[in-house]
């Protein structure tokens, strides 16, 4: 009984089931089982990948994004790495029963666990200087096979697309060379990998191919760069399902999907605009919010940037500095609800933002949870925490070009696995730990 | 990570407290937030002032049954080392708790009086002592605990190692992350190398030396780089 798991990371599935020719990943839906994945709020790749592996929404994980709240101080946020998840994953359920476990760059696994297998590290490993492998013997005999590990595509924000195009394919076929070197040269019972080529390609490139972006050119050099690429891992799947023939069941899954982006809403500028946030100086042309710009005296909440926002309100006896009375907190958060999802677009056209209250989401909430975690108009809008724009809405991304955000829904196609076969609906991507743990028959997976 | 309560009960001088620091220990290098309530030292404090009397044992309890709950209920892993002589009192713990392993440990009063870890059997005998558990107050036995641990015919670490394995199989504790198998020609090497007495402890100072390595995995240069790549890809501004 072994299972591979193949990770899209970003990858929806529209792109997959529909638009673009992947004959092997069709061949694959037409012996099992696929459809849409909804992801977690927030469809972040940390902790989605985690979550999905563990079966544990962020609250119960204490992961609320990328970086977390260490403390209630205003700078106290650490970078979720694989330490953060404290809940088991599938590979270390299967280690404890003597399986073994072939993991590559599933996000967050720096620094490497040990496993009963092999681990290499994800895109959070700070260089290929660190010690990125469990064991510590396979990087050096990664390293004399495939040279350098690319754990992720380098230099992003470059003007050079052609060049950074050629890099998102090589670290697509980097990873699924490992992979198979992996695969054809270990024992393995559980084999995972997570290819991030295809979020970078959507973040990098979407303007270029989607017609209907506020920025596409028409004519530019990169209209096929996504058919392209996806012609290409669909090439490296099925070369991939080559080797492990079909008694293998396959999972082929994504942690959220990808939209056009819109623009984003610089939260900063509209907490300070409605009162909620005030800075010692104005700022100095756009600068990134630091806590020693603002006047915590007179500041109620601030926000985050990213894909979506966290808002943390400055409670009395909480934060250093906090103002908010507890008898007031809740009715601040109303405010605030309130206010961001009337917030439209310029033009006061209705965008759908959807501010939650963690409580709302997640029946558990560990370490430190934001106040609000907002959703800016379905993800079309992304979060800009810097302050200095002369209005709350941009379309220039404060970190440099971005055209895309996530989607609430990835996608799964399996074969082999105990599922209805064709198109299911209502999958979620909390269900895929269980759905694994059944297969292997695992106790107490649910 | 979901708290639990493992309560150890038996005779004095069976082991109790033993085997309560040797699971603590050992949970602990799992990563666990794990505290530890030992009878003794519960008494100086929390359940100061209380004596032996049926009434005073069962306010002992109770009082201790509330702090596991809480811890229980927060995500710690508590751990109760009383003799806890009532079934009546440890059933009440048991529904108060919810999350709750009951560890019987069993040894004859013959062993415990052989023992006599802290003098007070030689005194209860002498008559010093009244309502001394075993010799002139009753203990009664556990019907259905989750686990028996027999402290006369087995190693500390024998016992350690069923109370863990029950702990695994009941769901309680999640198999894996540093519960790694280590492969049994690895075991055998290790020992030839580091002699068997020094096997465990040596194998118990390196899991704890990776459980410290880890809290800080990232070093402050290397925090920047990957903050740096993430506000690159825009995950963080």
């Amino acid at each position: 009984m072994r299972l591979l798991v193949i990770g899209l990371d970003c990858v929806p599935p529209e792109f997959v089931f529909e638009r673009f020719a992947m004959p092997h990943l069709r061949a694959l839906m037409r012996r099992g089982s696929y459809g849409p994945l909804e992801s977690v709020v927030p469809p972040i790749t940390v902790p989605a990948w985690a979550c999905m592996m563990t079966g544990r929404d962020p609250g119960a994980l204490g992961i609320y994004g990328f970086r977390n709240r260490q403390d209630y101080t205003y700078e106290g946020l650490g970078i979720a790495n694989s330490t953060s998840v404290r809940e088991p994953a599938i590979w270390d359920r299967l280690s404890a029963t003597g399986r073994q476990v072939i993991l590559v760059g599933v996000p967050p696994s720096f620094p490497p666990r040990p496993v009963n297998g092999v681990m290499v590290s994800c895109f959070l490993t700070p260089s290929a200087k660190s010690e990125y492998t469990h064991p510590a013997t396979l990087k050096p005999e990664l390293e004399a096979r495939f040279g350098e590990y690319l754990f992720d595509v380098a230099d992003f924000r470059t003007d050079d697309k052609a060049a950074l195009l050629r890099r998102v394919f090589a670290v697509s076929e980097q990873k699924f060379a490992i992979v198979r070197h992996l695969m054809t040269t270990r024992p393995w019972d559980f084999c995972m990998f997570v290819d991030m080529g295809p979020d970078r390609l959507h973040h990098g490139f979407w303007k270029y191919w989607d017609r209907a972006h506020v920025k596409h050119e028409p004519g530019n050099p990169f209209l096929r760069a996504f058919p392209e690429y996806y012609a290409y891992l669909d090439e490296q799947i099925g070369a991939l399902l080559e080797v492990v023939g079909d008694d293998v069941a396959v999972l082929v899954v994504s942690d959220h999907g990808a939209k056009r982006m819109d623009g984003a809403i610089c939260v900063n500028e509209w907490l300070r605009r409605e009162g909620y946030l005030t800075l010692r100086n104005p700022p100095q042309g756009i600068q990134r919010l630091a806590p020693s710009m603002v006047d915590w005296a007179k500041t109620v909440a601030w926000g985050e940037g990213g894909y979506y926002s966290r808002i943390v309100l400055n409670v009395k006896g909480r934060e250093p500095e906090g103002i908010v009375d507890g008898g007031a907190y809740e009715r601040l958060r109303d405010e605030l609800i309130q206010g961001l999802e009337r917030l439209g677009d310029e033009q006061g056209r209705p965008i759908g933002t959807r501010v939650y209250r963690p409580e709302e989401l997640y029946p558990v909430r560990r370490n430190i949870p934001p106040d609000l975690i907002t959703i800016f108009g379905d993800l079309s809008w992304r979060s800009a925490g810097s302050v200095g724009f002369e209005q709350v809405w941009t379309h220039e991304n404060d970190t440099g070009p971005d055209d895309a955000n996530h989607a609430q829904y990835g996608m799964f196609a399996a074969a082999g696995l105990p599922l209805p076969p064709g198109e299911l609906s209502g999958m979620r991507l909390l269900d895929v730990a269980p759905l694994l743990s059944r297969f292997f028959g695992l106790n107490g997976a649910e | 990570m979901e708290g639990f309560t493992v309560w150890f009960t038996g005779l004095p001088s069976s082991g109790k407290s033993t085997l309560a620091g040797l699971l603590s220990d050992a949970l602990r290098r799992r990563g666990l937030a794990v505290e530890l309530l030992d009878g003794d030292e519960v008494r100086t404090v929390l359940t100061r002032g209380l004596g032996f009397s049926r009434e005073d044992r069962d306010e002992n309890i109770q009082r201790i049954a509330w702090v596991a709950k809480v811890l229980t209920r927060n995500g710690v892993v508590a751990i109760t080392a009383a003799i806890s002589p009532y079934r009546a009192a440890r059933d009440h713990a048991r529904q108060a708790i919810g999350r709750f392993v009951e560890v019987y440990v069993a040894c004859p009063v013959e062993v415990c009086i052989q023992r006599d870890v802290k003098g007070l059997y030689a005194r209860a005998l002498r008559g010093e002592i009244e309502q001394f558990t075993g010799v002139s107050d009753p203990y009664e036995e556990p019907l259905q605990p989750e686990v028996v641990v027999r402290t006369d015919v087995e190693s500390p670490e024998e016992s350690l190692q069923r109370i863990v394995g029950s702990l695994e199989s009941g769901g309680f504790l999640a198999p894996g992350m540093t519960n790694v198998r280590v492969p049994t020609y690895l075991v055998e090497q290790l020992r030839r190398v580091w002699g068997d007495g020094a096997f465990e402890a040596r194998l118990g100072e390196a899991l704890a030396a990776q459980a410290a390595a880890v809290e800080e995995p990232l070093h402050e240069a290397e925090r920047e780089e990957v903050l740096a790549r993430l506000r690159s890809l825009g995950y963080v501004d």
